[in-house]
């Protein structure tokens, strides 16, 4: 082994501030960046309320691919005698391939009975026989499942940011812990609030994707935030006179061309697969992509604008009390 | 090991079988090796059916027996269709009967409301003699259970009648000794036997060459026949397979495209290590491919979610490491020790990222239901394969390419930027 005797060498770098990007002094321009985007996020909620897919709430919307000319209305009535349960319906028409469909929407938070839907599809049928109505898509689910699935996908959320600030807080107790893990998670809740205002602003129903899409952007927030966290632990090591301010700003400067390449791969990708599935009006995939891009965005910058910039804030407070004492 | 420099192609070796299995799978005589082709899809991908079955009419939990009964009449129909890549699970807290199918291939003309309506039916089972006579109706079925025969020492279905069902299946015995009686749910055969004797008592055995395992599902389908109630579904969901193919579609391209545009930016801009990462990526994308393949886990959207952020994680992992060594030949060092101290320095937050990673995994493979497993399951394999690819492979890969005289140049090794951090 060669290389063993080179293994302990220390770390030759030292630090240059003019070199550095100063993240610190500009930190409430950024801030003021990311109470605005809430707000707007806010003003969305307020107006528009939130969609919540018909896997959260319980409730049955049917879609059929047509030809030719539908009278949606015709559509619903017949829905609504059959199931005795109101009926909206709404026709939309694929850009690409020129594809119609018919989406009917089931008053109701509860299901269809299977042979209720066998009924009614046969008499929608009969009616527009010249349309070759096919189905293309039928949901239905019971509130009981619903609930359900709402319920395990918050406390599976809610439960990985206790674990993942404990796991901070343990893992940097050099650079106070605490202080770490509390600002991992603020960083965490700024790109979940984000992911969930983009469903907001997008109208996107929030199902089962909205929950895997956060806790993927969670996943790769908080490594971001542990790349940082990591740089300044170790530059805390090899500087220990430097002050917080100066330390955090270089190891983000440090470690800035990593955090933007990485994030920049992740968010090509997603844009693709987003670019993709829009040509090909592929709903699902859509719905699932968009606040994935946007999330990834929002990991890296709430790391290296919001994170760091608070513990800083965190540290200094805690300077300032003990030198006044 | 003095000599290092084969390493790397060992490695590479490796990572192009890894990648051509992974594409095409790979079939050697009768054992196969299944890749990208057979990849099972959830319906959220490839299109299907799932619905989730409770007793109708009923005013109490169904009993864990019913269920397996009511599950056993649902796998027969699925059966007769031919339908034989399903899933059919239990939920014994709830009483539910979750049936999850995808298209096959070449299906055309199914009609998902119908097949859920049919599948509920209650289901009738009776017992008939070679001419079809109905001798005995399931209704009148008190009990079925697989039993282990101490004298033979064999499986055997015991079966035990209610009252008008002993009369009945007396009189039927009496009659047919030495002939068969059949078992039929609807119009399906599913068991003939042959009468030794007559039956006065209600109480029959089944033998033959049963394991556990079939004896277990024969009495699952007899006690249906006397199920007190009948199945009905407002849980369902059907897309169709042409919306479900095209999803599919759209990712592949786009997962090709993406992975062709990562490849080529960390070759231009981190040059030696930007080569070793894709190599690395390599491994790591098809090692997740195939953790999904050989064990036919199902994949669904969210799942392909996992795989984006274990193929990014794995991406950062090797960008990491890249920067640190042209950081550290930046500073002055030599290539190799700029390689080792490089590795060194970025371990820690690969390792601490990952384990992250693998905490918000682990949360998921508990909480999780339905598509959220399968984005659990690529979680946990992506970061099996961070460690392997990401941290193992790159590292040997490097180490050994830098023991070439032609690769210990230290401009190979630092980025493209001319931006200096430091």
């Amino acid at each position: 082994m060669i290389n063993e005797n080179n293994m302990n060498t220390t770390l030759s770098v030292t630090p240059t501030s003019s070199k550095s990007m100063h993240f610190f002094n500009k930190r409430y321009i950024f801030f003021a960046i990311s109470l605005t985007i809430m707000l707007v996020g806010l003003i969305n909620l307020k107006l528009f309320g939130v969609q919540l897919d018909i896997q959260f709430k319980g409730g049955a919307m049917l879609k059929y691919s047509f030809t030719g000319d539908v009278n949606a209305e015709n559509a619903a009535d017949i829905a609504s005698d059959l199931l005795g349960r109101p009926v909206t319906t709404q026709i939309t028409k694929d850009m690409k391939t020129g594809e119609q469909r018919l989406v009917l929407n089931i008053a109701g938070n509860y299901g269809v009975d299977a042979k209720e839907q066998v009924k009614f599809d046969d008499s929608l049928k009969a009616k527009f026989t010249d349309n070759n109505l096919t189905l293309a898509e039928s949901s239905m689910v019971e509130p009981f499942f619903g609930h359900k699935f709402l319920t395990n996908g918050i406390i599976a959320i809610v439960l990985s940011f206790v674990l993942v600030m404990a796991y901070v807080w343990f893992r940097f107790k050099k650079i106070g812990g605490l202080s770490a893990g509390v600002m991992a998670i603020v960083a965490l809740i700024h790109d979940v609030l984000v992911v969930f205002f983009t469903c907001v602003v997008f109208r996107i129903p929030i199902g089962d994707s909205f929950v895997a899409v956060a806790l993927s952007i969670i996943g790769y927030s908080v490594n971001d935030t542990i790349v940082i966290y990591d740089r300044i632990r170790e530059n805390h090591d090899l500087h220990p006179k430097l002050d917080y301010e100066t330390l955090t700003d270089l190891s983000i400067s440090q470690s800035i061309t990593r955090s933007l390449n990485t994030n920049f791969a992740v968010f090509l990708s997603v844009s693709l697969v987003y670019i993709m599935a829009t040509l090909n009006s592929l709903d699902s995939i859509q719905s699932f992509a968009l606040p994935m891009a946007i999330g990834s965005i929002s990991g890296c910058y709430s790391t290296i604008c919001i994170a760091g910039p608070l513990w800083v804030m965190w540290q200094n407070r805690k300077l300032k009390k003990a030198g006044s004492r | 090991m003095k000599n290092k420099k084969p390493v790397f192609f060992i490695v590479l070796l490796v990572a192009l079988i890894m990648t051509y299995t992974a594409i095409f799978g790979v079939q050697i005589g009768s054992f196969k090796i299944k890749g990208a082709p057979d990849i099972r899809f959830g319906i959220d991908i490839r299109g299907g059916v799932e619905a989730a079955f409770q007793a109708a009419n009923l005013d109490r939990k169904p009993t864990g027996k019913e269920l397996e009964a009511a599950r056993s009449v649902i796998e027969t129909r699925l059966d007769n269709k031919n339908i034989l890549d399903r899933d059919v699970t239990i939920d014994k807290d709830n009483g539910y009967i979750i049936v999850r199918f995808p298209w096959k291939s070449d299906e055309k003309n199914f009609d998902p409301d119908n097949a859920i309506a049919e599948l509920g039916e209650t289901a009738l089972l009776t017992f008939r003699d070679d001419d079809g006579n109905v001798l005995v109706e399931g209704s009148h079925v008190s009990n079925s259970s697989p039993e282990l025969n101490k004298q033979t020492n064999k499986y055997v279905v015991s079966l035990s009648f209610d009252e008008k069902g002993t009369q009945l299946f007396a009189n039927a015995t009496q009659k047919l000794v030495g002939k068969n009686i059949s078992i039929y749910m609807d119009k399906t055969l599913i068991q003939t036997a042959v009468v030794n004797e007559a039956i006065p008592s209600g109480k029959a055995e089944i033998s033959g060459n049963f394991t556990y395992d079939s004896a277990k599902a024969l009495s699952d389908k007899i006690n249906s026949g006397a199920l007190p109630f009948s199945l009905i579904t407002k849980n369902h969901n059907t897309i169709s397979p042409t919306l479900g193919s095209g999803s599919l579609n759209v990712m592949l391209d786009a997962g090709i495209i993406a992975f062709a545009i990562i490849c080529a930016l960390l070759m231009i801009y981190y040059r030696v290590p930007g080569c070793v990462a894709c190599i690395s990526l390599l491994i790591q994308t098809s090692g997740q491919i195939l953790a999904l393949s050989i064990p036919q886990m199902t994949l669904t959207l969210p799942g392909i979610a996992g795989v984006i952020l274990s193929i990014g994680m794995g991406v950062d992992a090797n960008v990491i490491v890249s920067e640190r060594i042209n950081e550290e030949i930046r500073s002055g060092k030599t290539v190799r020790s700029a390689i080792a101290s490089g590795f060194k320095g970025a371990f820690s937050s690969v390792f601490d990222g990952n384990i992250t990673v693998l905490i918000v995994g682990i949360i998921l493979l508990k909480f999780g239901s339905g598509a959220l497993l399968s984005f659990a399951y690529t979680l946990l394999t992506g970061i099996f394969f961070n460690f392997v690819a990401g941290v193992t492979a790159s590292r040997l890969m490097i180490r050994s390419l830098s023991e070439y005289n032609a690769l210990r140049k230290p401009s190979l090794y630092t980025c493209f930027s001319r931006r200096r951090t430091l």
